[in-house]
């Protein structure tokens, strides 16, 4: 008989909830969408498979798909805090960026990997397994993604090869 | 890499950071979803409540049917079911058995048997005729 994913659910919810915050926000649009992950794991729990990975690794690959829906609907209002974007805000290089904010600079590849694994606290292995990558890739990735948060908190700009590694998603 | 050593010896311990400061929902959100989640049954428990459910009737019913020698009386019923369908469907004649203690004892005849009963036969007639032959016709 098939193990439920959802057997408990209270630590689920808050490790699917910080995933979903690192990579949108905090705020409504995260419970939104963490409320929606749930719907949809509702809605196919019967289709978990245990063997192919975690509970956890199973709603994190539903939440991505929340997430992806997420962007190709049309804004419905958008705020002064949503409109503006990172890279403008962060014009003035005197304000120093708390940690969130320096997370929101980051770009996609490396926001996916802060939150998978500080949001959802996912090990580099499960990582490799929802991203379809190597768990060496995925290490390295992760230290550079965090090399260019700590810049980003230093009050530097990532350096130029850094964005062209972020602009190159098979090298991560 | 020289320079991520660095920064953690300058105490940013990033990665401590980034946990620290992890995103946690509201409560009553929290709470919520999961009262969501918990007030919809998973298949798998419907289904097993459903199976133990099956076999509780199944396990009573036999029980029931025990007590009352009702096993013994199906299988008989059964029995003669069959024996009754067996014979409307059989249609063909009795069945002769070839070898029994009759037929070993007075079964078919030899050649050289048969070959002295004909010798019989005709010593008999001969007999018969030598003596209609020897008695005066009948007159009346």
């Amino acid at each position: 008989m098939a193990r439920d994913p959802l057997a408990d659910p209270g630590p689920l919810i808050r490790r699917i909830y910080a995933y979903v915050a690192y990579r949108v926000g905090e705020g409504a649009e995260a419970e939104d969408l963490t409320s929606e992950t749930f719907e949809r794991a509702l809605r196919y729990r019967g289709s978990y498979d245990p063997r192919r990975g975690e509970p956890v690794a199973w709603l994190i690959g539903i939440a991505r798909r929340c997430i992806e829906g997420a962007r190709l609907r049309p804004e419905p209002v958008a705020t002064a805090k949503e409109t503006a974007d990172p890279l403008d805000v962060e014009g003035s290089t005197i304000e120093r960026l708390t940690l969130a904010q320096a997370v929101e600079r980051l770009d996609e590849r490396d926001r996916e990997l802060i939150a998978l694994r500080y949001g959802s606290d996912l090990s580099a292995r499960q990582i490799a397994e929802v991203l379809d990558l190597r768990t060496n890739a995925v290490e390295v990735a992760l230290h550079r993604a965090l090399a260019r948060l700590r810049k980003l908190l230093e009050g530097e700009e990532p350096a130029q090869s850094d964005m062209r590694l972020r602009e190159r998603p098979s090298t991560l | 890499m020289r320079g991520f050593f660095r920064s953690r010896d300058e105490g940013l311990d990033l990665e401590r950071e980034l946990r620290a400061s992890r995103p946690q929902p509201r409560d009553e959100f929290v709470q919520m979803v999961e009262g969501r989640v918990r007030e919809t049954p998973s298949r798998a428990t419907r289904g097993g409540f459903r199976i133990a459910f099956v076999g509780a009737i199944t396990a009573c019913m036999l029980f029931a049917l025990a007590a009352v020698g009702g096993l013994g009386q199906a299988a008989s019923a059964v029995g003669d079911v069959a024996v009754t369908a067996q014979r409307i469907v059989n249609t063909q004649g009795p069945t002769i058995v070839k070898k029994s203690s009759a037929a070993s004892q007075y079964g078919k005849p030899t050649k050289k048997k048969i070959k002295k009963k004909v010798k019989a036969k005709k010593k008999v007639k001969a007999k018969r005729q030598v003596r209609r032959a020897g008695r005066p016709r009948f007159t009346g």
